[in-house]
């Protein structure tokens, strides 16, 4: 396996719910190398969201290891992940989670605003990333001025605009049309191809088969983890 | 550690957010508005009745000495003074033969309430008998014709120099030397209106009338009058000088007793001087309270308005904190916001203040026809606006920060579930 990125050991996350205790995920292990792309798969509340924030240090794990790119997220800080938010991971969001009232330009630039790069250099990098994405000619546009499929593209142009280690996208194609759905996978595909290390959670097979290795979980246990040629 | 690139950010999020909810903004800031409009007000009140009192004192001079029967200041000595004997004319004149060290000791006695009238006006006011001497200390300063001579003194003529008060009641519209007027139905020939000197509470001095001393002794008798020696040192420095010896050689005249109080009261510009303090203080106070009440008003209304602002934009939050945003970046967006928020306020505030102020100053102005009037700026002083600044910044800060803490606490994945 080549360098590896995400390294977990035996994780659960358990949600508190009054008397009862929700077991969102049960001793999971996985390890996720570098330039993979790797498909979450698994039926509604099986725990692939609850994974992936995760994975994503969005969220920290009530016991188990979690080791990334070396360093033990566990032990870290709330800024201490944010940042690690901010440089290593690009997030997708089912959803889009776009600022509605920025344009989309400055919605790819909100990442680098995070990492102190000057105004300049953002905007710079926020228009190669939206023309990576063929938006070129939408950078002005709010997000309610764009399309579905549209609004996807400025949030994976967002996700990208660190050079980030990793791409997590949780149901990116939900929200879109089987049409526009593949044209995102299409991207996640020449993104993947350009070497980039991507992470796609989804419960429909279609979308799935996009990816190289499937990992399928339910009831929060990890059911199986191939890899697909 | 803060960046700059989240700085700006901030600053674009709260002009953006102001904009979106103008109205909103404007009616949470009225707390903020009134309050930094106090502070500016007050303020310039205060700066006003310092120059102008500064003024007044000045021209009557600092280094004046009143040995009286009488403390101006003390109404707790009030039956000490009232068992005192009185102070002789005699003995005033012995203190002025005996004294080395200032300019002028002048004799002075005054009839509280006397009537005076011209034509069908009349008026009642004090009516002080001195020597010409007065004529010559800043207090005597005249406006229009000359102050009594010493052979008027001396030859007890029926003349009076009038206060700018007095002139402008009786003779509004035109000049008041030459005219006869009457006291105590005496004719007496005007010579001469003293210039402006008193404000607000002081504006009695402009009122009093100046005859000579042997003319007020056949108006009003000088039979169980006390007397007072008006001092002057000549310069403020001379003052514990002229005060010592005025002190001794009066004791000597008065045969006081070495172990023995003073059985005379010294007054000095001080006394009023207390009396401009208390003023300055109550504006202090009022202002201060309302200042405070304000901005307690203020404050909740804009910590109020933040938790809906926090509220209203939990996803937003949650959006920023995946992206990268620490708690501090978020700490930071919410405090800008409130302080701009408040820096909007005091933005509606200043140029209201400025209009009341110059609306004052105006109406003060006219008023009191009073030079000393342009000791005080009708435009309110740089300072204050940045002392109106600072506090709304410290406002804005203070409003802010338990909003603003809950938005940099909030769990990213809670956040961003926030529909
Ligand atoms: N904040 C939470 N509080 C309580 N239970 C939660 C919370 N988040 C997720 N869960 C539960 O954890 C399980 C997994 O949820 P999730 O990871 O969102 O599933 P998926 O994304 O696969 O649909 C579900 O049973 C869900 O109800
Ligand atoms: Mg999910």
């Amino acid at each position: 396996m080549a360098e590896i990125i995400i390294d977990i050991e035996h994780l659960s996350k358990v949600y508190e719910m009054g008397e009862e205790q929700v077991f969102a995920l049960r001793d999971v292990s996985l390890q996720i190398g570098n330039n993979e792309y790797v498909a979450i798969m698994g039926p509604s509340g099986s725990g692939k969201s609850t994974l992936m924030n995760m994975l994503g240090c969005l969220d920290t794990p009530t016991s188990g290891l979690y080791t990334f790119k070396g360093q033990n997220v566990r032990t870290m800080s709330d800024d201490d992940l944010a940042e690690i938010r901010n440089r290593e991971i690009g997030f997708v969001f089912q959803t889009f989670n776009l600022l509605p009232r920025a344009t989309a330009l400055k919605n790819v630039e909100l990442p680098l605003v995070y990492s102190g790069v000057s105004a300049d250099k953002r905007r710079e990098r926020a228009e190669a990333a939206l023309d990576s994405v063929g938006l070129g000619d939408r950078k002005e546009h709010k997000p309610n001025e764009l399309s579905g499929g549209q609004r996807q593209r400025v949030a994976i142009a967002r996700a990208l605009v660190t050079s980030p280690s990793i791409i997590l996208a949780d149901e990116p194609t939900g929200n879109l049309d089987t049409k526009t759905g593949q044209e995102i996978m299409a991207v996640f595909e020449q993104l993947w191809l350009h070497g980039k290390t991507v992470v796609l959670v989804t419960h429909e097979e279609d979308v799935a088969r996009y990816a190289r290795r499937i990992i399928r979980v339910r009831d929060g246990l990890v059911e199986s983890d191939t890899v697909t040629t | 550690m803060i960046r700059s690139s989240e700085f700006a950010e901030s600053f674009r999020i709260a002009v953006a957010s102001l904009r979106a909810n103008l109205l909103r903004s404007v009616l949470t800031t009225g707390g903020v508005v009134v309050g930094i409009f106090i502070v500016v007000l007050m303020g310039w009140l205060i700066r006003g009745l310092d120059s102008v009192w500064e003024q007044t004192i000045s021209i009557i001079g600092r280094d004046m000495i009143y040995i009286d029967k009488w403390n101006w200041a003390g109404g707790r000595n009030w039956r000490l003074a009232e068992s005192r004997k009185d102070v002789t004319l005699d003995q005033v004149m012995a203190l002025a033969d005996r004294m080395e060290s200032p300019e002028y000791v002048i004799p002075m006695t005054r009839q509280w309430g006397g009537s005076i009238s011209y034509g069908s006006k009349s008026l009642r006011t004090s009516i002080v008998g001195t020597d010409s001497d007065y004529g010559a200390t800043p207090a005597g300063s005249i406006l229009d014709g000359r102050f009594f001579t010493s052979v008027e003194d001396q030859q007890s003529s029926n003349v009076a120099v009038v206060g700018f008060g007095t002139a402008k009641t009786l003779f509004p519209d035109e000049s008041a030397v030459g005219k006869t007027i009457k006291i105590r139905d005496i004719p007496y020939r005007v010579v001469g209106v003293i210039e402006k000197r008193g404000f607000l509470f002081m504006d009695f001095i402009d009122q009093q009338v100046f005859i000579p001393l042997r003319s007020f002794r056949a108006a009003f008798g000088f039979q169980g009058r006390s007397f007072s020696a008006a001092i002057k040192a000549g310069n403020e420095r001379m003052l514990d000088v002229v005060r010592a010896e005025a002190v001794g050689t009066m004791r000597v005249i008065r045969n006081v007793p070495p172990h023995k109080e003073d059985d005379f009261a010294v007054n000095e510009m001080e006394a009023f001087d207390e009396q401009a303090k208390s003023i300055r203080f109550w504006i202090w106070v009022v202002g201060i309270g309302l200042t405070v009440l304000a901005f307690i008003v203020g404050s909740i209304g804009i910590m109020n308005i933040m938790f809906v602002s926090v509220t209203e934009r939990t996803k937003e939050i949650g959006i920023r904190k995946a992206l990268g945003a620490r708690r501090s970046s978020i700490l930071m967006q919410f405090l800008v916001e409130s302080t701009f928020l408040c820096l909007f306020g005091a933005l509606i505030a200043m140029p209201v203040a400025q209009i009341v102020v110059a609306a004052i100053h105006t109406i003060a102005t006219s008023v009191y026809d009073f030079e000393a009037a342009s000791a005080v700026s009708i435009l309110i002083p740089l300072d204050l606006l940045g002392i109106a600044i600072f506090v709304s910044i410290i406002v804005g800060i203070l409003a802010g920060i338990i909003p603003a803490f809950r938005a940099s606490r909030l769990d990213p994945v809670e956040a961003l579930r926030f529909e």
